[in-house]
């Protein structure tokens, strides 16, 4: 199976994601490495807690940032290899009919690898951009001796080259284990699996409306992953820097901010436009029967929105837990720490703009999914 | 009472029109069953698309009841088929994630009707409520979205090949349902075929060719299903 730049360009989720992390860990990590060089010129007690607490942080933020998005990835990238088996399902089929093994077809997977390698690869050249005002900006408080930005190999080794290979040999493994089925499974047309709903309550009957709003959101638990993890980063990363004021600096502040709305938006858009799109022949023969868009769009893209709501305050939660954790015990020893409060003004402003943006987005693909016709729907 | 008048349907672009319509014109009564017989590429397809409102016109006009549709909105049109109009395709179209019971509800649903469960035995589903389309077989399918159809009391039934998937036994049971169902509840049946047999089954075929109509005539003597050859 020869995968084209075409298809590599289709998990942008993952360009886009691994992008965000490696720019997060080449900072943080190129600063840990520099900074080490300096630990001897360090005479006085409480400028070695300081510098013990901004190498703690960087490591926290590298495990968490690095940690999340590539378990992230893996989870999109497994879910984009799988929808792309169940696209060319025939032409896999006859491949593996005319006698090609699953191996040697999942082979061609491994060209997934280059998303890694493109994105990871654009976060540390944006992350060595940025790097010389980084370090201005922790030099500025003169508190750790001064110490200036070198590049360490080690990085681009670990960062770039090795996650690439490692999400290329990933993809071949599970194309591998997905294509072990028979060919005239793959050659026939994919039956749906059946979402069978939980017990009800005796004589509750749900609606046309309802259940398929129920079981369109619970066929696809990736999707449900992925819009409550959307939420999950935006409010979490979103108020997280704007409480960080007073713990952290400004660039680091901004930094978070960015990388929350980029990631937390491109996770939703992918999510949401798979729902729209699997969901675009449902959609059509409701038009047909005479449903209105409104309705329709109601029932596939509406179970969502508490899901996001869900993930939204399992962010708020997380991230009040974790800057108390970090002003508790990472900075415990060190004067001049503020005590952590939960931040009201920010929750708002996070929860406002979240609203704003995934309303927007739900309004703007049922847009798209009105304008859709009927008979090109259907033929498909 | 349908009136279609000189209705003309092209698809492509200025350097590259296919004219697929070509002025057709012809009335259907209430309560009639009516096929529209051609060989595949005649237009058959496209004008129940365009005389059930799915497809606007380039010209002319398509009435209900003396009220054109060829002019209205999107969301006249929409208001229209869920008052109107009943449809089943080749394909079946069921929702996968949904079972019998509420595949067949999101027709009954439309139409506030309660007993929906009523043409579901009248099917012979009764039995299979709980069942998912992939649980079922063609000929089933093709009942639930019989059932789908008539379970939102429409005027006038559209079928596009409705047995055009199935074998022949199925294809004869799924014609002997509609037909019963025809003769219960009187709703106007447009279906098209190219089956020249299944036309036996109907009051009047229209036959098309290259876009035009070439000939129209009533049955004399009316077949079942179970009559008329495969």
């Amino acid at each position: 199976m020869v995968l084209g730049l075409k298809d590599i360009w289709k998990l942008q989720g993952i360009i886009i994601i691994s992008f965000c992390a490696v720019f997060v860990c080449t900072l943080f990590l190129n600063h840990n490495i520099d900074v080490v060089s300096i630990e001897n010129e360090i005479t006085s007690e409480q400028v070695r807690l300081l510098y013990e607490a901004q190498m703690m942080s960087g490591k926290v933020v590298c495990g968490l940032c690095g940690g999340c998005l590539l378990a992230t990835s893996v989870v999109m990238l497994f879910f984009y290899i799988k929808q792309y088996i169940d696209s060319h399902r025939k032409q896999i089929g006859i491949l593996k009919a005319i006698g090609y093994s699953s191996f040697k077809i999942a082979k061609g997977f491994s060209a997934f690898g280059l998303c890694i390698l493109f994105g990871a690869g654009g976060g540390m050249l944006a992350a060595y951009g940025v790097m010389p005002y980084f370090y201005k900006v922790q030099n500025e408080d003169h508190i750790l001796p001064e110490y200036s930005a070198h590049f360490h190999p080690v990085l681009p080794v670990c960062l770039v080259i090795a996650p690439a290979l490692l999400f290329a040999g990933i993809s071949v493994l599970y194309g591998c284990r997905k294509l072990s089925v028979p060919v005239l499974e793959l050659l026939r047309e994919k039956v749906e699996k059946s979402f069978k709903a939980g017990k009800r309550r005796q004589g509750k009957e749900l609606t046309f409306l309802v259940q398929l709003r129920k079981n369109t959101v619970w066929q696809r638990k990736s999707l449900v992953f992925f819009i409550a993890f959307a939420a999950f980063c935006y409010s979490a990363m979103m108020q997280m820097s704007f409480s960080m004021e007073e713990l952290a600096s400004i660039v680091f502040s901004v930094m978070i901010v960015v990388i929350g709305i980029v990631l937390s938006c491109t996770t939703l858009f992918i999510a949401v436009t798979s729902v729209a799109n699997a969901n675009a022949k449902s959609v059509s023969m409701m038009r047909v029967l005479g449903y209105t868009m409104k309705e329709c769009t109601g029932a596939v893209l509406g179970g969502y929105r508490w899901i996001a709501y869900v993930g939204f305050a399992a962010g708020t939660i997380y991230q009040y837990v974790l800057l108390k954790f970090v002003t508790i015990v990472v900075f415990q020893d060190v004067e001049d720490v503020p005590d952590f409060t939960f931040d009201f003004p920010a929750f708002w402003i996070a929860l406002i703009s979240f609203l704003v943006l995934f309303e927007l987005l739900l309004w703007w693909k049922s847009i798209q999914l009105g304008k859709r016709s009927v008979k090109k729907v259907m033929g498909e | 009472m349908i009136q279609v008048k000189e209705v003309v349907k092209s698809f492509g672009n200025k350097e590259n029109i296919n004219k697929v319509l070509k002025g057709i014109s012809l009335s259907i009564k209430d309560g009639e069953f009516v096929v529209i017989l051609g060989a595949s590429g005649s237009g058959k397809s496209t004008l129940l698309n365009v005389i059930s409102g799915l497809e606007r016109p380039d010209s002319g006009t398509v009435s209900y009841d003396n009220r054109d549709i060829s002019g209205l909105s999107d969301k006249a049109l929409t208001e229209f088929r869920k008052d109107k109009v009943g449809f089943i395709f080749q394909q079946y179209y069921l929702l996968p994630n949904l079972n019998v019971d509420k595949n067949v509800r999101m027709g009954a649903d439309l139409a506030g009707n309660s007993d929906y469960r009523q043409v579901i035995e009248a099917v012979g589903l009764g039995g299979k409520l709980g069942k998912y389309p992939s649980e079922l077989s063609g000929g089933e399918q093709q009942r639930v979205s019989v059932a789908r159809a008539l379970a939102k009391k429409p005027e006038v039934l559209f079928m596009d090949e409705p047995t055009g998937a199935l074998d022949e036994e199925t294809g004869r049971l799924v014609l002997d349902y509609i037909s019963k169902l025809h003769a219960k509840y009187h709703f106007t049946i447009v279906m098209v075929t190219h089956n020249l047999n299944i036309a036996e089954m109907a009051d009047t075929v229209i036959r098309m060719n290259s876009g035009k109509i070439v000939e129209t005539y009533e049955n004399q003597m009316i077949k079942t299903a179970y009559e008329i050859g495969w």
